[in-house]
């Protein structure tokens, strides 16, 4: 496993980090939300230049649940999962229509800061991507870069929280002062997974968390999943449908349809409970796809 | 089905395998009630040895289905209907081998009666009782390869004349009177009664998995041949 950050990642993850201050959740801030949701998207599509990469997506993601999106390769799913915390933005020419809507407040309208929607709707990248820094300066430095001006009681305090809360905490309370790189792919991530706990977000956004990990690992992040949607709500790309199954609350499933001018948009098929999207799925599409007849 | 490429085809193919077995289990199951009812009702006890040894057979093989269903689950894990289709298998493999156990039930009580003086009335009742099962077990296979849930939903109106008849059984053998050698015998045969009520019930039993697997919907038949969910404490 190499430890190579690239570039949109290293820019992603310092985003994600701006400051440590606890966001402004907006909790009830608007009437025409439901509570239960903390993102609604609307009629949503995103292209990249001139190509429709995903159209028409309406989702509500329920708060302290875990929602999966799969589908083949090139669906969208991750496109989708990008515009949910406005990273996609740091591709010069992704661009989204319709709303994504954050406590009832659309995340794209004019005067959002992005910085701070990345803050309070954080991300783990498919690679686990530490600082190449310590263990804890991992947690601490983005928190001083963000302005964070606590004590440093207060600071080996929020290292700690974070770490436990990542479930990671007694595996390097003996070698804080170490690389992150010295940790295991597993450990790396769950490294990632409390560097975006410490910003105290409301939204934990996975993006294939467990591609690059061995199936012990893969178990203990999913642990470590079923533990965090008590504080926070999770939303995860993954391509393993039993992870999908195992974790998620409800299932969001993507498929690819060619227009009459042979263009590839990923679309939304069906958005069902997990259970029942995997025993007895509503479309025949998905059928199709979890029982491997595809093409 | 679909036309779309079947990029899972090991697992299908597999599975159909595995699927054909478990049928084949409850072909031999119906060859069994009516080789169980003859071997009873004439006092035949090479046919109810057969009856055991075949019982020896479909014990085998449903510790060889157990097994290779295990093996499917671990290495392909399917979902949607694939799964539906699993989880019906174990059931039916299950309720299959239990079939099995009560035709050795019944072919037993051909020994236990031997020598002993039969009531003719109580002779016929069996023999109307395995005429009417041995068409349920045949409904319930065809109902599952087509796939078809109207003929599934036949089964429990298929069922009541079954259960009439085994009620009745213990009317006939209080008029038997008071011959203890014929009392024996007749009480014995109130086992047999007993066990093909249970096939029967095993035959609507498999029809209700034929819905399962078709609808995803889990339900239990009532006596109308409507069903109920199996989630709702009521029923």
């Amino acid at each position: 496993m190499t430890n190579e950050t690239t570039t949109e990642e290293a820019d992603a993850a310092v985003a994600e980090e701006q400051t440590v201050s606890l966001p402004d959740r907006a909790d009830g801030s608007s009437s025409q939300s439901s509570a239960r949701n903390v993102i609604e998207t609307r009629g949503m599509s995103i292209y990249y230049g001139d190509f429709l990469a995903v159209a028409d997506i309406s989702l509500d993601f329920a708060k302290n649940e875990i929602s999966a999106l799969i589908g083949p390769s090139g669906c969208g799913k991750s496109t989708v999962l990008r515009s949910l915390n406005r990273m996609n933005d740091l591709i010069p020419t992704a661009r989204t229509e319709g709303e994504v809507n954050y406590h009832g407040e659309n995340i794209y309208a004019e005067g959002i800061d992005p910085v701070q929607v990345r803050r309070t709707i954080g991300m783990v990248f498919q690679k686990p991507n530490p600082f190449p820094k310590s263990i804890f300066d991992n947690i601490a430095w983005g928190a001083k870069i963000n302005g964070y001006r606590g004590s440093k009681s207060d600071v080996e305090d929020l290292v700690r929280e974070a770490l436990e809360a990542a479930a990671l905490w007694d595996e390097v309370k003996d070698k804080l002062r170490e690389s992150g790189y010295s940790l295991s792919g597993g450990q790396q991530q769950r490294l990632c997974i409390a560097r975006a706990i410490a910003t105290r977000p409301d939204v934990i956004l996975m993006d294939e968390p467990c591609s690059a990990l061995d199936p012990i690992a893969t178990l203990r992040i999913e642990e470590l999943m079923l533990e965090l949607k008590r504080d926070y709500s999770i939303v995860i790309v993954t391509h393993n449908m039993q992870q999908a199954a195992r974790v998620s609350d409800k299932t969001a499933f993507f498929n690819v349809k060619l227009d009459e001018k042979g263009m590839r948009t990923g679309r939304l098929v069906e958005y069902s409970p997990t259970d029942q999207l995997f025993t007895s799925p509503e479309e025949k599409e998905t059928e199709d796809y979890i029982t491997g007849r595809f093409g | 089905m679909t036309n779309a490429p079947d990029i899972n085809l090991h697992f299908h193919q597999e599975l159909d395998a595995l699927e054909q077995v478990v049928l084949g289990v409850v072909d031999r199951a119906e060859q069994m009630v009516e080789m169980a009812v003859e071997a009873v009702t004439t006092g035949n006890l090479e046919l109810s040895k057969q009856v055991i040894d075949l019982d020896d057979e479909i014990d085998r093989t449903y510790f060889a289905v157990h097994n290779d269903w295990v093996h499917l689950m671990a290495r392909f894990q399917p979902l949607g209907s694939d799964l539906r289709r699993m989880s019906v298998l174990l059931h039916l493999n299950n309720t299959f081998e239990r079939m099995g156990d009560q035709c050795v039930n019944i072919a037993k009580i051909t020994k236990f009666n031997a020598g002993l003086p039969r009531v003719e009335r109580i002779v016929e009742q069996i023999q109307e009782m395995g005429d009417l099962v041995r068409p349920m077990i045949r409904a319930a296979i065809e109902a599952y390869l087509r796939q078809d849930i109207e003929e599934a939903r036949l089964l429990p109106a298929m069922d009541q004349p079954v259960d009439r008849l085994n009620a009745n059984m213990y009317k006939e053998i209080v008029a038997v009177g008071g011959d203890p050698q014929q009392l024996e015998w007749a009480t014995k045969m109130l086992m047999a009664s007993r066990a093909l009520e249970r096939v029967g019930d095993q035959a609507v039993d498999f029809a209700e998995q034929t819905v399962y697997l078709i609808t995803g919907e889990r339900a239990e038949f009532n006596e109308a041949g409507l069903d109920g969910s199996a989630d709702d404490d009521s029923s």
